[in-house]
């Protein structure tokens, strides 16, 4: 019997890229212990474990940031700057639902603690997601992001909804979950492996049978993905699951499972980028059935979970748009965009539905539209806030969420998706309806409720209500590092602004003075920090002076140069002289 | 002189702010704490000590910039890049050159003046933390106006500047005469805001047809450093371009220096509210028009007509402000057109090309109108909130130090002067003005020196500001009649011609109290509305002085401004005029495009025009004796029918801002009304339509969504079956077997 061929040479390990999955995954293990000795009153020890963890995670994500991209594990586990950036968003995403989801579920009247490690799982499985290129690993990923999930879902025990929530998401999950296994096996049938860059291998072979596995396969797979990131027609879960499940879940779902779902559907469509004739016709009639069937519908709705819901997967559809324009055109139109979008939505989400649970009291909550009048005058932050964030969510300047927007509606244009650009405008418009409802409803003056609800905020709450509106607000600023990072162009731009950018806004108080020498100091001597020698045809201090119009004086020349680097200056800049 | 680095610009920026976040965010927190008493003091301290501390920095970086060559004192500071679209990209960036940080030391040497001021003035106010929220946002907004190194950050501090001015004036917002008054000037504001704007626009769009001609690739198109020096070549053989563009930069210019159309809102915004806040905008905001000017100074001087029409307003400006001056009897009202007409000779100099000219008043006059708004300030405060001249009267013996430093501006704004040896800071700044204006070749459109028939004017209009001045001084401090003594007081019973005035004219007060006038154009505020703030105001009313009142002389937090300001009065002029120390500071920036010989320094009028502005200042001050010597005429008393016709208009403002209103509410009426009924015949239609369809669409998708899983189920496998027949059909398109 020959032995040799189970002589497989261990496969190269790079802990460091599985490590913030790690993290996380054990912080969750570490709070269920905490949970099972905890004292029966508190969680704070449980939600302070999971945020040092996840702090870590983030910590660890950010480091790698600078490391080259590549695979371990035999292909199992990538790090590229897109897995790095929607690791982070999921971790984020972990990290302020735990803020606000104790106060909410105190007053839920929802006792487990067993929430915090099912999210951290969740969060676990949503991460291997998105960094991964084999297909098994991407299968098991999600199936821990979607049990947890389940299980989360029908938290609130007490109420039939909740439970029904969680019943429709796991029958209709596992359903999906058929499909994508489906596909993968069509896949692994037409290619012998479960690594995504060997389709386009085996679709280069033009052989027939295998093209019919391939195309099957990837829509099969397009089916359960298309589960997970809520996409018409495979969109009907998520109405009734986002309305039903607790609120803090909801948010958690809303962010973290599209993050997760959106980042699979990028690297399986990546991988078939070969096949993309066959389904990209079909996916830019999902594209606009996914944003234009929930808007319509979202306007006839009173509660706000609800409207919500449909929102969520009316900006899959905005989503869906952006990856369409890169995956047509993936020389001239990168994946920037539409990570930016993810990151400005998932800040937008999770601020929103931490709004929410300001309504909850006494293990009951409020989220019709009219259960949130007078919202201004019980919560005028939380109003505040609530304006600010429709008004990312609607796409109003300034905000992400605009920017976001006008990034992918640029792509669109540019990759020759004019139509769905057209469709995503107008169904903005059409949106502002109903975002605008909610603004209306929190500054209607009376309240309906006979007992008014409490007026204070939690602290967690307001942290995280605070934190995404900075973000949502911040973001802008970021924009250009995120894409330049993203995009490969300057690998460092991350960490170290590049000189011409005019420094980041990393660093508040730097400057870049008009001196062309290589480095001002601002201590010095005035006459050693400037260009010690006026040139020669420099006009006398005390004569008004008669300037060439055709030629810039030297200061101007020398102010003119200080964007740029020293060679690319005009020829009249003096040199440094030191 | 410690050697401040340059960068430490970013403090003097960031120093109000954080001033202004801790106010907000603190400073009620820490009166309810500790109480009015020392909370107010902590409170006061923190709204002083930053504005304060920039302006100690910001002469350190002047210092600094001092030593540098005279060539090279602009330098372009970048903190993150903060626009990017397309190839346009616009930094958060500063430029440190003379003239930002004149306007930096003006705005937080006064500014903290005024702030040490309002500690003491402000001390009864309810709002306490309020009120200095909003004076340190808008030092900072001030600050991001002149500091920035580009069109962008000059607008946004541009619009800060205007948000906070509106807040200021209608601080006390019960009473409807301020909130009216801070509306209006919000608005009128707005029109000069489109002016600007526009310019702006086609400065970027010429920017960026010509950036390839010229080189430019980096995209900063709005920063100063790339825009002035091509300015040449952009505007090159465009003579009508360059003028629409000057003229629209100089409609908001108007705006925010209240010139002839839009001065409107000046004298409204400073009658009724705060004297603080009206002279926080008489000594920095409304200086944001001239700096306008002189930053854009390149593109001015390729438009001669442009800068005659500029130099020509100003003119009428300074001469009608002047007159209407005549005409008021509120302490305020009087300052507030003295600056509109102050104002008037500034542009009269930007107009005439001699730019230093401008800012040179713009310096002097910060000090010496500071200086007249916070005494009038003192003596409103001492006279329990009296603000009608004809209450006055021999106040010089109760309020030695007020009067004192009243009259030193006094004598400082009339511009009186000894011959050869020394001058008051109002005579040297007029001097060049008036100098440059009538010798220069420079505004001439159509074959008409206008800046020449600007200088004439604005000699006249010297002589009428010593005039009125004049009279504002003798009616307030000399003269034996203590008028608040007497029994003829204001008639409170609204049948006489007082009635009649005020109807035609609400907001022209004759009275500081004034009571609601109706709102006869019915825009501002609803009836019940109206109803409900004189009611609220009742409250809050202040009472007519009695008759036993004795004024006393203010604290030192008040006086001690006063002082500062007196001395800089005084001596500020001739110190920075002596070696022509303050143009030569400005100049050169490189940017001069005039030959030397449009803007002479006029030696063959030199000794004239000295004689000629000395003796015009004369004349006014000894015409306002002679009329003033006892006291108040007669024909100026309470009884409005004894005025002289002339008089009177002068006091409605020659009816102009009546008019205005008037025309533009009823004009506003009838297009307002066209376009409703367009809009509800048309628009509203395919609105209603739309969402009646959107509505439609939405009832029929609503009905798949059941709730129930089985079909949910079945929906997906629809779904899924759709996709994949489609790829079947693909395949099999492919596969061709």
């Amino acid at each position: 019997m020959n032995l040799d061929q189970f002589k497989v040479a261990p496969p190269s390990v790079d802990w460091i890229t599985l490590l913030p999955v790690i993290l996380v995954a054990s912080t969750g293990l570490v709070a269920l212990l905490i949970e099972m000795f905890r004292p029966k009153q508190t969680n704070v020890a449980i939600i302070w474990t999971s945020l040092i963890g996840l702090g870590v995670a983030a910590g660890s994500l950010i480091l790698q940031m600078g490391q080259p991209s590549g695979d371990t594990f035999a292909g199992m586990a990538l790090r590229d700057p897109a897995s790095l950036v929607l690791q982070l968003v999921l971790v984020g995403v972990c990290f302020f639902t735990f803020f606000f989801s104790e106060s909410y579920l105190r007053e839920r009247r929802i006792p487990f603690g067993e929430f915090y490690p099912l999210a951290l799982w969740s969060t676990a499985g949503g991460m291997i997601m998105v960094s991964t290129e084999n297909l098994l690993m991407l299968f098991i990923g999600l199936e821990v992001l979607s049990i947890s999930l389940y299980v989360m879902a029908g938290m609130a025990r007490q109420e039939s909804k909740s439970e029904e929530s969680a019943i429709k998401y796991f029958l209709l999950g596992a359903f999906a979950s058929a499909f994508l296994l489906y596909g993968i096996a069509l896949v692994y049938g037409a290619t012998g492996s479960l690594h995504l860059d060997q389709i386009a291998r085996a679709y280069a072979l033009n052989d027939g049978l295998t093209e019919k596995l391939l195309i099957f396969g990837v829509g099969f797979m397009l089916v359960g993905l298309g589960f997970k990131a809520a996409l018409v027609p495979f969109h009907q879960w998520a109405p009734d699951v986002y309305q039903g499940a607790p609120t803090n879940v909801t948010g958690f779902m809303a962010a973290a499972a599209k993050v997760a779902a959106i980042g699979a559907l990028y690297r399986v469509l990546s991988g078939a980028v070969d096949l993309s004739g066959t389904w990209m016709p079909l996916l830019i009639i999902i594209a606009i059935l996914t944003m234009t069937i929930p808007n319509l519908i979202a306007c006839q709705q009173k509660n706000v979970k609800r409207i919500l819901g449909y929102s969520s997967i009316a900006n899959a559809g905005y989503i869906l748009v952006g990856l369409l324009a890169h995956l047509q055109s993936p020389d001239k139109i990168g994946i920037e965009t539409t990570v930016f979008f993810l990151v400005s939505y998932a800040l937008v989400t999770i601020g929103m539905f931490a709004l929410l649970t300001l309504n909850a009291r006494d293990g009951k909550e409020g989220t019709e539209l009219s259960d949130f009048y007078g919202l201004w005058n019980r919560h005028p932050l939380a109003a505040g806030l609530m304006v600010l964030f429709v008004a990312s969510l609607i796409g109003i300047p300034i905000t992400g969420g605009f920017f976001a927007k006008l990034g992918i509606f640029n792509d669109a244009v540019n990759a020759g998706l004019t139509l769905l650009a057209i469709v995503l405008a107008i169904n903005s418009a059409i949106s502002c309806y109903y975002y605008l409802g909610i603004v209306r409803a929190a500054f209607v003056a009376e309240e309906t409720r006979p007992q008014p609800l409490g007026s204070t905020m939690p602290p967690g709450l307001r942290f995280t209500g605070i934190a995404c509106a900075v973000g949502v607000l911040g973001i802008s600023f970021f924009l250009t590092p995120i894409q330049a990072y993203l995009s490969g162009k300057d690998p460092n731009a991350w960490t170290n602004p590049p000189a011409t950018a005019s420094t980041g806004p990393s660093e508040n108080l730097s400057s870049s003075t008009t001196n062309p020498s290589p480095d001002p100091d601002p201590d010095q001597d005035p006459a050693l920090t400037n260009p010690g020698e006026a040139p020669p045809d420099q006009p006398p201090a005390d004569q008004p002076p008669v300037a060439e119009p055709d030629e810039q004086s030297p200061q101007e020349s020398s102010g003119e140069a200080a964007g740029e680097s020293e060679g690319t200056g005009p020829a009249a800049n003096p040199a440094p002289s030191r | 002189m410690p050697n401040v680095p340059l960068e430490m610009i970013w403090w003097v920026l960031g120093l109000p702010l954080i001033g202004f976040l801790l106010q907000a965010f603190l400073g009620k927190k820490i009166i309810d704490t500790l109480g009015h008493r020392y909370g107010k003091k902590i409170v006061g301290t923190m709204a002083v000590l930053p504005i304060a501390a920039a302006f100690l920095l910001g002469i350190g970086i002047t210092a600094n910039l001092a030593q540098f060559p005279p060539g090279e004192r602009n330098v372009v500071l970048t903190l993150f890049s903060w626009i990017e679209i397309m190839s346009i990209k616009i930094p958060f960036e500063v430029v440190v050159d003379p003239l930002s940080m004149t306007m930096v030391l003006i705005i937080t040497g006064i500014g903290s003046l005024i702030h040490l001021y309002a500690t003491g003035y402000m001390g009864d106010e309810k709002d306490y933390s309020r009120f200095f929220t909003y004076l340190n946002l808008f030092i900072a907004c001030m600050l991001i106006l002149v500091l920035g190194n580009n069109l962008a950050l000059l607008f946004i501090g541009w619009e800060g500047v205007g948000v906070c001015s509106y807040l200021l004036i209608g601080f006390w917002f019960k009473d409807l005469n301020n909130s009216r008054a801070a509306n209006k000037a919000f608005i009128v504001n707005r029109i000069g805001d489109v002016g600007l704007t526009l310019g702006m626009f086609i400065l970027v769009l010429m920017m960026a047809g010509n950036a390839e001609r010229l080189g430019l690739t980096d995209g900063r198109w709005l920063s100063y450093d790339v825009l002035l020096p091509n300015m040449v070549e952009v505007f090159k053989d465009q003579p009508f371009l360059t003028a629409t563009v000057a003229l629209l930069l100089f409609v908001g210019a108007c705006g925010k220096s209240a010139q002839f159309p839009l001065y409107l809102w000046l004298p409204d915004a400073m009658a009724g509210p705060t004297p603080v806040s009206a002279l926080i905008h008489a000594a920095t905001m409304v200086t944001a028009g001239v700096f306008l000017l002189n930053r854009m100074s390149v593109l001015f001087e390729l438009s001669p007509f442009a800068s005659a029409i500029i130099a020509i307003i100003g003119a009428f400006t300074a001469l009608f402000a002047a007159l209407i001056a005549f005409g008021q009897t509120d302490i305020k009202k009087v300052l507030a057109y003295s600056t509109v007409s102050q104002l008037g000779f500034m542009f009269i100099a930007c107009g005439a090309g001699a730019y230093w000219a401008g800012m040179f008043h713009v310096t002097t006059h910060a000090f010496f109108k500071a200086l007249l708004f916070l005494g009038a300030g003192a003596v409103i405060y001492a006279m329990a909130h009296e603000q009608d001249m004809r209450k006055y009267g021999n106040l010089l013996k109760y309020l030695p130090i007020t009067g004192a430093c009243m009259l030193v501006a006094w004598v400082a704004i009339s511009g009186l002067a000894v011959p050869f040896l020394f001058g008051f800071a109002g005579f040297y700044s007029k001097e060049t003005i008036l100098g440059g204006a009538l010798a220069g070749q420079h505004a001439i459109a159509g074959g008409i020196n206008l800046g020449m028939i600007a200088g004439w004017v604005g000699l006249l209009v010297a002589m009428l500001t010593a005039f009125y001045m004049t009279r504002m001084t003798w009616m307030t401090f000399f003269g034996k009649q203590e008028r608040w003594r007497l029994a003829d007081g204001p008639s409170h019973d609204h049948g006489d011609s007082h009635h009649a005035d005020h109807e035609a004219h609400d907001e022209n007060a004759h009275h500081a109290h004034e009571d609601h006038g109706p709102d006869v154009h019915g825009f501002f505020y609803t009836e019940a509305e109206m109803a409900r703030r004189a009611e609220l105001e009742e409250h809050d009313h202040h009472h007519d002085i009695e008759p036993t009142h004795e004024p006393k002389e203010v604290g030192p937090a008040m006086w001690i401004p006063l002082a500062v300001l007196g001395v800089l009065s005084v001596i500020g002029g001739w110190f920075l005029y002596s070696g022509d120390r303050f143009k030569k500071w400005l100049y050169p920036n490189g940017l001069t495009v005039l030959p030397p010989e449009v803007v002479p320094k006029y030696p063959e009028w030199e000794t004239l025009l000295m004689f000629l502005s000395i003796g015009a200042a004369l004349a006014g001050v000894l015409l306002g004796w002679h009329f003033y010597k006892k006291g108040l005429p007669e024909r100026e008393g309470w009884d409005l029918a004894k005025w002289h016709p002339f008089r009177r208009a002068a006091a409605n403002q020659f009816h102009y801002d009546q008019k205005m209103v008037d025309g533009s509410l009823k004009g506003g009426a009838q297009l307002g009304e066209m376009l409703n009924r367009t809009d509800k015949g048309f628009i509203d239609g395919m609105v209603n339509g739309i969402a009646w369809l959107t509505g439609l669409f939405g009832n029929l998708l609503k009905r798949f969504q059941t709730g129930n899983v089985r079909w949910y189920a079945a929906m997906m496998l629809l779904g899924g079956i759709g996709v994949l027949g489609y790829l079947w059909w693909v395949a099999l398109k492919l596969g061709g077997a």
